[in-house]
């Protein structure tokens, strides 16, 4: 791997990262900003691959797969939190879960 | 020698004081004073038979007794044990003998009081802390039996707890108890500093190796707790005051037994004194200033216990005098004499108050020898005996005391010591001229009389009072020297003595003299009677009467500087600074959450672009910096 191609899937990485930061303070639904958190994630997850291919080192992958699993993790509770929000304010929008502001 | 007997002199009055805490209120006064007498008899027969057992040892052996260690470190351990020696064992002749007879007085006199339970069980209790004090062979036993003493005393004075001025009285004897204790601890802070002991066996032989700086500041610093415990100057003001208490616990321990504890501890601690003369030179000051101050008040006073009391005061300051010129044996003698006769007078005085309804006025009473024959006769030995009439007990312990005085070369001492005889002599036959002699002054009623229980114990001090100064007729007898001197002479201190002498016949004379004038104004027809008699039932007035106000200057000057720092304190300090400090610290941080509730503010999205920007921040810091 060439540093050129290096650079594409940093830049690649890069604009995925800001993809889902956008999403995560512009939209309103929860579902959709739990999903941006993904991409964030993926992201990450693709500068780490990236990395590792390109200095022949290991450990960039390992990581991919904590983040793949503290990803599902996240999804998990996330998903949770998300039905439960639905099921007792039928919000869809997080402005309107405001209880515990101070 | 190791013995098992001697714990059993502690044990049987603290097992009394316990079962009679217990039973105060279930049984009867009848076996209440049963109980309160036979632990104190038992333990005056365990003294009794340890007495026999030490004379049967060599000379500067003792009866010990090891009970259990109560500290342990590196290098250093605490053995609490017992030591009967010839020192302690006087003493509790004296503790537990009179203590025993003032028991049986007080089953009678104490019968029909409500508390007669409560007060057997604090009466034993004191018999039983003054016997630690006592025997305890270390000096941390003998601070422990010396708070216990105190707080005895405490409970005893307040015994009519209902009484202001009696609880006033026991709280302000606690606390100027408590300024000696203080000078005992810091006294035995510097003790272990120096010696890494407070065993006696370990410290008395270790003295002649300290420098003499030390042994001063010791010596000081334990004059301090017996000034405060036996009522010298100028820590005194509690035991006038004390009388507030029953007249058998003023007999026992504020005129026999526990005010001597001062005298004890100069005693015990004879070999650090003998090290160090300023130490020394300062016991004898306190105590003849103690002895001639507590004489000249005691001319002035018109409460029968409040006169006994300035006199005990005064006697004790003979006592400390003796011990300030290393005249342990005499010293040691005077107390066992002043017990008997001064125990003797106390508890005539309570015969006469309790035959007058609880009077205690001199100035009203009069003509009471022919209505209070014994009490007439006894009271009249113990002013013999106290003003030192020969050959009566007080004669030969007094004179043995001024004897060593001079010989030891302090003439000036010594002539407060005679002047102190002849005020001794005018006081008492003041007192006993007003009581006794002539018509009554005020019309008193049908009395209460005293019963045997009464009778008998005043008879035997009585005769004690008279016959016991002759174990000591210079050149012809000498039980006191002989039982005690060994345990002086064990740390090499050979105690003076004088013989008879001129100065004898000095001090006999002045007596005479002060007994003359008291007989001349106060008996029947004198001018000071009159006088006297004019002014009943009004508190004496003047600055010698009232002790030079220095019980006011301790109420108003120390006590009232005191409410006033606490007034300042409770009225300034502490609604504004203190609580300023505390109000501001909480309206400071209620301002600054108001400030920061702000932020948090519920939405999502708001604190998603607050981490955002944070991290946007250290970004642009690290590449840029």
């Amino acid at each position: 791997m060439t540093v050129e191609i290096l650079q594409g899937y940093l830049i690649l990485s890069g604009i995925l990262f800001a993809i889902g930061a956008a999403g995560l303070l512009l939209r309103r639904s929860p579902l959709v900003m739990l999903m941006c958190v993904e991409i964030m994630l993926n992201a990450a997850n693709l500068a780490f691959i990236a990395f590792a291919r390109y200095w022949g080192d290991m450990t960039g992958q390992i990581f991919t797969f904590l983040v793949v699993t503290v990803a599902a993790a996240e999804v998990a509770i996330g998903l949770a939190i998300i039905v439960l929000l639905f099921r007792h304010r039928d919000a869809a929008d997080v402005d309107d879960v405001n209880a515990l502001r101070g | 020698m190791e013995t098992t007997a001697l714990v059993w002199i502690i044990l049987f009055p603290l097992l009394g004081a316990v079962g009679l805490a217990l039973g105060r209120n279930r049984l009867s006064p009848r076996a209440i004073g049963l109980i309160g007498c036979s632990t104190v008899g038992a333990a005056f027969l365990v003294v009794l038979s340890s007495v026999i057992q030490l004379r049967s040892l060599g000379p500067g052996e003792a009866l010990v007794q090891t009970l259990f260690t109560w500290a342990k470190g590196q290098g250093f351990g605490l053995e609490f044990g017992l030591l009967g020696d010839a020192i302690s064992l006087w003493w509790l002749l004296v503790v537990t003998g009179v203590g025993f007879l003032i028991h049986i007085y007080a089953a009678e006199y104490m019968a029909s009081d409500p508390g007669v339970g409560r007060f057997f069980a604090e009466f034993n209790y004191f018999v039983f802390a003054m016997s630690l004090l006592v025997l305890a062979d270390n000096f941390v036993g003998l601070l422990i039996g010396w708070a216990s003493v105190g707080l005895a005393s405490y409970l005893l004075i307040g015994f009519w707890n209902t009484k202001p001025e009696a609880a006033a009285a026991a709280k302000k004897a606690f606390l100027l108890n408590a300024i000696g204790e203080v000078g005992i601890i810091l006294g035995l802070a510097v003790m272990f500093s120096e010696f890494r002991s407070w065993s006696y066996a370990e410290v008395f032989p270790q003295v002649s190796q300290a420098s003499p700086g030390i042994l001063t500041a010791i010596g000081l610093l334990l004059l301090v707790g017996a000034v405060a415990k036996s009522a010298q100057l100028p820590l005194f003001t509690w035991l006038p005051d004390a009388m507030q208490g029953p007249t058998p616990v003023s007999a026992l321990m504020h005129a026999a037994t526990m005010v001597t504890a001062g005298v004890y501890l100069m005693a015990r601690a004879f070999p650090i004194y003998q090290a160090s003369p300023a130490a020394l030179t300062a016991v004898a000051w306190v105590g003849a200033l103690t002895a001639l101050f507590g004489a000249i008040v005691a001319t002035r006073q018109f409460d029968i216990k409040r006169v006994l009391a300035y006199s005990t005061m005064s006697q004790l300051g003979y006592m400390m005098l003796g011990a300030g010129v290393g005249a342990y044996t005499q010293s040691l003698f005077h107390f066992f004499t002043h017990a008997f006769f001064k125990a003797l007078l106390f508890l005539g005085a309570g015969m006469v108050a309790h035959y007058l309804h609880g009077e205690q006025d001199i100035r009203k009473m009069g003509g009471l020898a022919k209505k209070q024959p014994f009490a007439y006769w006894t009271f009249l030995i113990g002013v013999l005996a106290i003003a030192g009439a020969p050959p009566f007990a007080g004669f030969f312990s007094k004179d043995e005391i001024l004897g060593a005085v001079l010989v030891q070369g302090h003439v000036f001492l010594w002539l407060i010591g005679v002047a102190v005889a002849g005020l001794t002599a005018y006081y008492m036959v003041r007192l006993f001229a007003l009581v006794f002699a002539g018509d009554p002054s005020h019309e008193h009623g049908e009395g209460h009389e005293s019963g045997a229980a009464m009778k008998v114990p005043v008879g035997l001090l009585a005769v004690l009072s008279a016959v016991s100064g002759l174990i000591a007729v210079p050149g012809v007898t000498s039980v006191p020297g002989n039982f005690l001197e060994p345990a002086f002479e064990l740390y090499g201190h050979h105690v003076p003595h004088a013989g008879f002498g001129w100065p004898v016949a000095v001090v006999l004379l002045v007596a005479a003299l002060g007994a003359y004038a008291a007989v001349k104004a106060f008996g029947p027809g004198g001018a000071g009677r009159a006088a006297a008699i004019v002014t009943a039932g009004a508190p004496p007035k003047g600055a010698l009467a009232n002790g030079l106000y220095i019980d006011d200057i301790y109420q108003k000057g120390i006590g009232g500087l005191f409410v006033g720092l606490s007034l300042a304190v409770g009225n300034g300090l502490d609604p504004y600074v203190i609580d300023g400090v505390v109000n501001g610290i909480g309206g400071l941080v209620k301002r600054v959450g108001q400030g920061v509730r702000q932020v948090h503010g519920g939405y999502l999205r708001r604190y998603a672009l607050t981490v955002f920007a944070g991290v946007a921040i250290f970004l642009i810091y690290f590449i840029l910096v």
